[in-house]
């Protein structure tokens, strides 16, 4: 991220500028070519990204998206990217679920809602406190969560929500008939 | 006859009063195939190529097929530019139930027609699964060019069937629809008059070439 950095405001060697407001909450910090990573475990995974939001003015949330590492156990690793607009500054917050779900940040960035949703849909990892959590891009109804590793390219019976849609749609023609 | 030919025309004092003699399917064909309506049906990419082709540089309206309307109660043709997925299938055959008779469907570009690249679990591998199908047009996307060649087969296509049967009963049994397994009957259902007629992607000519060919995706679970 070194190309977004300002000219004017050159890194402290002490450690990137937000690390002071996680204070006390446990957390590594790496590089990765992309910037800066935070991992954290999930049970502060909330409270580090508030804090990264009140006291390191990190306004908006980039992404929420998952990966997943399967078959390693355990396999998904949730992954927001912040963006702070005052500081010209990015992070990414790295957290590795024990099981398939993790606390929604919607209530910290609202519009993160839709890409909580999206994650859900394609990998099946449900975010307690979401208000809305149902499938974004999948129809209604769907079972499988198409990203996961094992899930096969060509689906598991694709067709199956449009045929019975289309046999109940000609089921009602014959009885009007 | 076949032919639109003025008759009493040769000579001069009847100019104008003449009046025409000819067969009355070849008139009912001859007016559907020169004034078809499409239905644009943009799902992505191809509807880009698909406005290419009704704007002034292809100029579909020299083939009578320009007034394309934006609501499916008022086409006859439905052309599918683009990548149906599973979750627009529906919304697809709903548009195409809402036509009225007598309709027709191009499937524009490899991915309406087969699934294209996409081997992938959102998307229908080929609108015949869930649509009758009529012409098919290579390509991604096919050029204008392309679509107008499909549509001048298309007409070539009209130009053969029975429109007629509708009247004094079909003239050919009814086959099912591609992809749903069940007999409906069609009211343009054309006659086949000869080889070109049974090709292994024409619906019409199933029943003669037996089941169809195993689709390349099957689903492994
Ligand atoms: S055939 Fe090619 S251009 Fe057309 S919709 Fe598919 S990918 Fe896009």
């Amino acid at each position: 991220m070194s190309e977004t950095t300002p000219t004017n405001a050159p890194q402290a060697p002490a450690g990137p500028r937000w690390a002071a407001a996680l204070g006390a909450l446990p957390h590594c910090i790496s590089n990765s070519p992309d910037g800066a990573v935070i991992e954290v475990e999930v049970a502060h995974l909330h409270a580090v990204l508030a804090a990264l939001r009140d006291k390191a003015q990190f306004e908006l949330c980039t992404f929420v998206t998952c990966i997943d590492h399967y078959p390693a156990e355990p396999r998904f690793a949730l992954h927001h990217q912040l963006l702070s607009l005052a500081n010209n500054d990015r992070v990414r917050v790295r957290c590795v679920l024990p099981g398939e779900s993790a606390p929604t940040c919607t209530d910290l960035w609202p519009g993160a809602s839709y890409m909580e949703r999206e994650c859900f849909d394609m990998f099946g990892v449900r975010f307690e406190g979401h208000r809305d959590l149902r499938r974004l891009l999948m129809p209604e109804g769907y079972e499988h969560h198409p990203l996961r590793k094992e899930f096969p390219h060509q689906g598991i019976e694709p067709d199956r929500l449009y045929r019975e849609w289309d046999r109940k749609r000609r089921e009602g023609w014959t009885e009007e008939a | 006859m076949g032919s639109l030919k003025p008759v009493g025309a040769e000579s001069q004092e009847s100019q104008g009063s003449g009046f025409f003699a000819t067969r009355a399917d070849f008139l009912i064909n001859w007016s559907r195939k020169n004034s078809l309506w499409p239905m644009p049906l943009g799902l992505s990419c191809c509807g880009i190529e698909l406005m290419g082709l009704l704007g002034p540089k292809f100029d579909l309206a020299r083939f009578g097929a320009e007034a394309a309307r934006f609501t499916p109660r008022q086409c006859d043709l439905l052309i599918v530019a683009g990548t149906l997925t599973w979750k627009m299938a529906q919304a697809a055959r709903t548009i195409y139930d809402q036509m009225p008779d007598p309709k027709w469907v191009i499937a524009m570009g490899v991915c309406s027609s087969s699934g294209g690249m996409y081997d992938s679990y959102a998307v229908v591998q080929g609108v015949d699964s869930i649509l009758p199908v009529d012409v098919y047009v290579p390509g991604c996307p096919p050029r204008p060019d392309a679509v107008i060649d499909a549509l001048l087969k298309l007409q070539k296509k009209i130009e053969r069937e029975d429109p007629l049967g509708r009247l004094v009963g079909p003239t050919v049994a009814p086959v099912g629809e591609e992809g749903t397994g069940e007999l409906v009957f069609q009211p343009n259902h054309g006659l086949p008059k000869g080889p070109w007629d049974k090709h292994a992607h024409d619906p019409k000519s199933r029943e003669d070439l037996g089941d169809p060919a195993p689709r390349k995706t099957e689903v492994k679970p």
